[in-house]
């Protein structure tokens, strides 16, 4: 049974540890803060009107940034969205007829053309998802060949049209007994994801904001909008080859690594010092290349340092982006590369111009140093250089893949053994202020390849039990948690829930946001007691398992 | 260009109530046709995958209603269309005089860019029956008066040019197609400059 806050006794909310600061928090930051469910709350909120104007592309940062630099004298317009184009068609009159819309006939030929939804490609699929035009014409499905989709996203199409223009409202999602249907309708597209998972309406919305970020950060808004603003006939998938494959490894990667649920990046662990080490060599290297926005660091999926130009910060979303790409794009390990990105929370008018290379054949960790100047390869080309010799007299390298390689002896690789309380399975803690996330069995490289392969092959539905729970399976289970705690309706601080299988506890404050998983049946107080040892800990090793730190060029 | 890309095309069948539009595509994707009548509801989306000089094209058809009824359900069904297919039935000289508002409403609500040159296929449907009322002459007339619109007969039930419509009906979608990309070729990379900025669309753009 699930329990809220007040039935708890007060002595929950004991003092925070010394110091006065969260776990994790420290006064400057480089990312955003976030509340886990900002976007979702953002895009739920919103009306028909809303949604048009926010999606109107704003002013650039990139342009600011060049302008600052006074590389670019002329400043960047704001570019006009192809909002307008939704409010000319919205001026049908709506009709009393009763709109019946999809498939009858019930004779032989409906069941011919039904065959394809049908196939073993597409049924048993925990979730689907399907991208569009708002022409109707398919763009992205996840499963199967979106060519013999085309039907299906007619049908689509039609449905959030008919609920935009005759009842001028939005479709937001459809549920059936065991499955939801949530749409998300953003600029020229129209993105779907068709789901039989646990996941909350707010929680699949997130993805697909995701999935539409990505296709962003591969064509900039601008570019976007203005091609369906030419031609609304036209065919996405052709810009987008090659980008399926970054869609693909996100829905993987959201379904899989917290990071997502809770709107925070994850840090590889590392020892205060040779993060510091770190840093430093990647600030007294570049502080004299002015373009640089941006140089950050990372590791399986995890952020090593990120430095970064006076007044800007990143958004964990962008990360994400960031982490996704690297992840998905097995061509930097054999070569540097220099690559346009855009990040569309920092700015989705334009591309950064990305050289990403990973800092030696020994180390899996990858560099990227982002700048505004369009032909700036060679420089930080031989920054990078620089910095990877920096690294490795420094022993930084062995730093990186000792964390990486989970060496025994570091107390962050088995949490669980060195806080000591044997009751507790597993826990997730995030730091609001700072956005960044640490959890007690971080996903090793290797499992998020295992985990790759399996779903390449599968996405079905599984009904097997596993004997051992993964960081995976746990975070599985937080999820309908993470969700009831941030129910705009009403809000929970805590749920404590106790069953045979396990007792979780789940609990936000003003500064962090903490899920844990004990044995079965264990009482308030002492999980209670245990949580407050925990945060002990947690603080006590937060220099190593957050980035405390906002440096800057 | 590679000719090898694939293409989907969107096609929009249009006309009256009884002519035969969800016939002639049963016809045309199933190869199938039944002399019942049922009326369609809405809209039906079929898609039927053909190849035109090499190419694979995917042709995703929309057949809606024809009854006046479900009328309001046009922008969300024309917006975006490569091609619209107007089907009369040639026993019915009011199917064939509605042709005139059915092709201004699509234009209307669909606003196509270039709305003169727009591709549009007639099909006059039911040469199979014996009492026809509008000659060919006369559908041809109206034809070439709309800027040459090519003009075909067909029988849905005896698949009487059906494929042959459908074929033109894919080339000059696609020669739409190609022809707008010439003009309007999208660069891979924004620059960031500002005179790179909107409106310039000539192709200039891509001078590296």
């Amino acid at each position: 049974m699930a329990s809220t806050s007040k039935d708890v006794p007060a002595v929950v909310i004991q003092d925070n540890p010394p110091d006065d600061l969260e776990p994790g928090a420290c006064h400057d930051s480089i990312l955003n803060p976030t509340d886990s469910f900002e976007e979702f709350a953002s895009e739920m909120s919103s009306s028909l009107q809303e949604r048009n104007i926010s999606l109107a592309t704003k002013s650039s940062t990139i342009s600011e940034i060049q302008s600052e630099i006074g590389e670019n004298s002329a400043p960047m317009k704001p570019t006009k969205s192809s909002d307008d184009l939704q409010t000319k068609d919205e001026s049908i009159s709506a009709s009393t007829s009763n709109s019946n819309l999809t498939e009858q006939n019930g004779d032989d030929t409906d069941t011919e053309k039904d065959d394809y939804l049908q196939s073993p490609e597409l049924v048993n699929k925990e979730k689907h998802v399907f991208i569009l035009s708002s022409a109707g014409k398919p763009i992205y499905s996840r499963y199967g060949n979106e060519d013999k989709l085309a039907g299906l996203c007619g049908v689509i199409q039609a449905l959030v049209s008919v609920v935009e223009e005759q009842n001028q409202d939005i479709l937001r999602s459809i549920s059936t007994n065991d499955c939801k249907a949530v749409f998300l309708v953003k600029g020229p597209l129209i993105l779907v994801a068709v789901s039989k998972s646990d996941e909350s309406e707010t929680q699949l919305v997130l993805q697909l904001t995701y999935a539409f970020n990505q296709i962003v950060s591969v064509l900039t808004l601008t570019q976007l909008n203005r091609i369906f603003e030419q031609r609304r006939n036209y065919d996405l998938r052709r810009l987008l080859s090659g980008a399926e494959r970054l869609i693909d490894h996100l829905l993987i990667f959201m379904e899989k690594d917290p990071a997502f649920l809770l709107g925070a990046v994850r840090c590889l662990p590392l020892p205060e010092k040779a993060r510091e080490n770190i840093t430093n060599a990647i600030q007294t290297t570049c502080n004299k290349i002015r373009d640089l926005v941006f140089a950050i660091m990372l590791a399986g999926n995890q952020l090593i340092t990120l430095v970064r130009m006076k007044k800007y910060t990143l958004h964990p979303s962008d990360i994400h982006l960031l982490f996704n790409l690297v992840r998905s794009s097995e061509s930097f390990k054999t070569a540097e590369s220099w690559t346009p990105i855009c990040l569309p929370k920092f700015d989705s008018t334009g591309f950064l111009h990305g050289h990403v290379s990973y800092i030696s054949e020994d180390c899996q960790a990858c560099l990227l140093l982002l700048t505004v100047q369009r032909d700036a390869f060679f420089p930080l080309s031989q920054a990078k250089h620089t910095i990877a010799d920096k690294l490795r007299r420094s022993n930084c390298l062995v730093a990186i893949n000792d964390a990486l390689n989970r060496n025994e002896e570091l107390p962050t690789t088995n949490p669980l053994k060195h806080i000591g309380i044997p009751e507790i399975r597993h826990f997730m803690y995030k730091c609001k202020s700072t956005a960044q996330l640490f959890t007690s069995d971080p996903i090793s490289l290797d499992k998020l390849q295992d985990y790759r392969l399996r779903h390449k092959e599968g996405g079905d539905i599984m009904e097997k039990k596993v004997e051992k729970l993964s960081d995976i399976d746990y975070v599985r289970n937080y999820r309908k948690f993470c969700s009831s705690i941030h129910c705009t309706s009403t809000p929970a601080k805590l749920i404590f829930r106790s069953n045979s299988c396990d007792t979780i506890l789940a609990w936000v404050t003003n500064g962090f946001e903490l899920y844990v998983t004990f044995d079965p049946l264990m009482e308030k107080d002492q999980a209670i007691k245990a949580v407050d040892r925990l945060l002990k800990w947690i603080k006590k090793e937060e220099q190593r398992i957050f980035i405390m730190h906002a440096p800057t060029f | 260009m590679s000719s090898r890309k694939k293409a989907l095309l969107k096609v929009i069948i249009l006309g009256d109530s009884g002519v035969g539009k969800t016939s002639l595509m049963n016809q045309f994707v199933n190869k199938k046709f039944s002399n019942q009548y049922k009326a369609t509801i809405g809209a039906d989306f079929l898609t039927k995958e053909v190849i035109v000089d090499d190419r694979i094209v995917t042709m995703q058809i929309w057949d809606t209603a024809g009854q006046e009824r479900f009328q309001s359900l046009g922008v969300a069904f024309y917006r975006g269309a490569d091609c619209c297919v107007l089907v009369f039935d040639v026993t019915a000289p009011n199917t064939f005089k509605s042709l005139e508002s059915w092709r201004d409403e699509f234009l209307i609500q669909a606003s196509p860019r270039d709305p003169d040159n727009f591709p549009f296929v007639i099909l006059g449907n039911k040469i199979d029956l014996d009492n026809r009322a509008v000659s060919a002459k006369r559908a041809q007339q109206w034809c070439q008066s709309k800027n040459d619109i090519p003009y075909f007969e067909t029988s849905a039930k005896e698949a009487v040019n059906v494929e042959l419509a459908f074929q033109t009906i894919a080339r000059n979608a696609l020669a739409q197609e190609t022809e707008a990309e010439l003009y309007n070729e999208f660069p891979d990379q924004i620059k960031l400059n500002a005179n790179d900025n909107g409106r310039n669309r000539d192709g200039d753009n891509c001078a590296c």
